[in-house]
């Protein structure tokens, strides 16, 4: 396989928004990629890159609002964006499925991500030709 | 060719390290073949009787000791990590093996990752 070969990316995202540049540098790379002819299989959220895909982060209005550029992208490009479960429960990241099976107050899960399992990383692994981490801070 | 996970955090005070783990019984559960590598203070996770009832937290001894039962093909240590932080090879589970994390050893897996 040579480098013009086009690639299909699982890109998993450790790193949570404000805390880190992860998820910032993984859409710049996201967006690169599609500009070359490349596709984005998934994007998985794991640890603290689940923070990503809350509908309640609100940053000062003149910085970039790192969830909703996230959203925008998967929509337009009809990318799943998918939040590692443990990882979300844990950190309390819910949708509407688990705010009843838990009996919480409320969820706060940002359409268009979803919560899965880490069978949805396995499985990106798998059937993407790429698979890369945009960790926080190593 | 086997997928390597690789752990350089230590077992307490983080939690990159346990999702590391949960990483890697997510492949074996999905019959994805799999190693483990413990490197730098992560070879802390390799002593044994680690005793965790000051810090409120489950110890990772027994999380480990369920890996090859889970289908984790191997527990790899870095030698030299593992001189470095005073662990001699009877203080190391029996499954663990000791290796040099180099070029050499990477070359042998599909892919390495990092929690976090």
């Amino acid at each position: 396989m040579n480098n013009l070969d086009p690639h299909s990316f699982t890109l998993v995202i450790t790193g949570a928004p404000y805390s880190t540049q992860a998820p910032q540098t993984a859409l710049s790379f996201a967006k690169a990629a599609i500009a070359a002819g490349h596709a984005i299989d998934r994007v998985f959220l794991y640890g603290d890159g689940i923070h990503l895909a809350s509908a309640l982060v609100t940053p000062p209005s003149d910085e970039p609002h790192w969830p909703k550029n996230w959203a925008t992208f998967l929509e337009e490009h009809e990318v799943p964006g998918v939040a590692c479960i443990a990882s979300a429960l844990r950190r309390g990241l819910v949708d509407d499925k688990e705010q009843k099976r838990y009996e919480l107050d409320a969820s706060n899960l940002r359409a268009p991500f979803t919560i899965a399992g880490l069978g949805e990383w396995v499985e990106g692994n798998i059937k993407s030709s790429r698979t890369l981490y945009f960790h926080g801070d190593r | 060719m086997a997928m390597l996970i690789i752990i350089d955090q230590p077992p307490y005070g983080g939690w990159t390290g346990r999702e590391a783990l949960d990483m890697a019984f997510s492949l074996a559960a999905f019959d994805q073949p799999v190693s483990l590598l413990f490197i730098g203070a992560g070879v802390n996770w390799l002593r044994t009787g680690q005793n965790t009832s000051g810090i409120e937290q489950k110890s990772v001894e027994k999380n480990l000791a369920a890996a090859p039962v889970f289908g984790i093909e191997d527990i790899l240590a870095d030698r030299i990590s593992c001189e470095r932080y005073g662990i001699a090879p009877p203080e190391l589970a029996d499954s663990v093996v000791l290796t040099d994390a180099n070029a050499e050893l990477l070359a042998q897996y599909s892919q390495a990752a990092f929690a976090g």
